[in-house]
């Protein structure tokens, strides 16, 4: 008898054939999954090849594969829960409290620069742990660059794993967040960071 | 959002569980992505045409399957297919009352199922190689389950009659 994951391989190829043939998009395919019932609502989360590599707030499913779409145009995509069990897992652990830290690659490939540099020194910060936007700058190579610092923390692909929510305004207040403030609160609050 | 981008959603949400639809139904991978990809098309031209709000799963579904009955007829491959489905259907011994059977007897069977009426035929394939519920038949063939049931019974008196 045909194991499970060889029936799933060879459907996954039919998928893949039809996405090369029809759409000219080859490769390694971007796996995503929707996440509901978490303490910050609804999560898109997707995994390519080098990690995951998009973590969204998104209560509209259309809209998280509309944005996926346009941000990996080149390459097919399948809805597969599956593959992100492991994201997943780890996520779960993260909301209850039983570990604020990650052990998953991340893919930061789309962005580049100064940006990039931001995200990967916000990944530096512990939980528990905040920076301001000034802080972040100079960790990025450019400490008056705190709009753009901003600016990149906003485009964040990867919420929460990369985290982004760790930077507050220099003064005690909480900034703005791509999520919605009150989850950046929830958050922070959570890893103990304050009382936000 | 463009056609493409359209296209690609479709195939995104549904795109596995039609390629295994298909491939059970043809048993045929390469033959399989043909279909899923001409059912895609299809369903798109469909979809836009019924606008937002219309049931996308329930229309691929029904598009790729009356896709693989062309396929499956034009080709006059069913047989062989059957052939293929009675091989599995034997090897996990599903359908109670037919496991035991000689293979005289199978081979029987599926012939008599390959002279069934289409609906019929495509049920009742349905219900032995995939174990669907009548539900999920219904849902398959574009049919209530009591339709789907009616022609489950309807093949196998046929086949009693003829096999046995």
């Amino acid at each position: 008898m045909k194991s499970l994951t060889a029936e799933r391989r060879a459907d996954e190829r039919i998928v893949l054939g039809v996405f090369d043939a029809l759409l000219a998009r080859r490769g390694e395919p971007i796996r995503y999954a929707m996440m509901t019932d978490t303490p910050v609502g609804q999560l898109g989360l997707a995994l390519g090849p080098g990690g995951l590599c998009r973590l969204d707030y998104s209560s509209d499913e259309d809209r998280f594969l509309a944005g996926l779409l346009g941000a990996f145009g080149d390459r097919p995509l399948i809805r597969q829960r599956a593959a992100l069990d492991g994201v997943m897992r780890q996520l779960d652990r993260y909301f209850s409290g039983r570990s604020l830290t990650f052990d998953l690659p991340v893919d930061l490939s789309p962005v580049s620069g100064f940006a990039k540099r931001v995200l990967l020194a916000a990944t530096r910060i512990p939980p528990g742990r905040v920076l301001s936007y000034a802080e972040i700058a100079g960790k990025a190579g450019n400490p008056k660059a705190s709009r753009a610092a901003g600016n990149a923390l906003h485009h964040n692909p990867v919420a929460i794993v990369v985290p982004c929510h760790r930077i507050v305004r220099t003064g005690g207040s909480l900034g703005g967040y791509g999520g919605g403030v009150e989850n950046k609160r929830w958050l922070l609050r959570h890893e103990r960071a304050g009382s936000w | 959002m463009t056609q493409n981008e359209r296209i690609a959603k479709l195939l995104a949400l549904h795109g596995l569980e039609l390629a295994r639809h298909l491939r059970r139904l043809v048993r045929d991978s390469d033959a399989a992505q043909d279909l899923l990809q001409d059912t895609l098309l299809r369903a798109h031209r469909a979809l836009t045409r019924l606008g937002p709000g219309a049931n996308e799963r329930a229309w691929l579904y029904r598009i790729a399957t009356n896709a693989a009955l062309n396929y499956l007829r034009s080709r006059s491959r069913e047989r062989r297919a059957l052939e293929r489905h009675a091989g599995e259907v034997n090897g996990h011994g599903s359908w109670a009352g037919w496991e035991g059977e000689t293979d005289e007897r199978r081979a029987a069977l599926w012939n008599g199922i390959a002279a069934l009426p289409e609906r019929q035929r495509v049920a009742i394939t349905l219900r032995l190689a995939d174990e669907l519920d009548y539900q999920a038949i219904g849902e398959r063939m574009g049919c209530s389950a009591e339709a789907a049931r009616a022609n489950v019974y309807q093949a196998t008196k046929r086949l009693k009659l003829e096999v046995t």
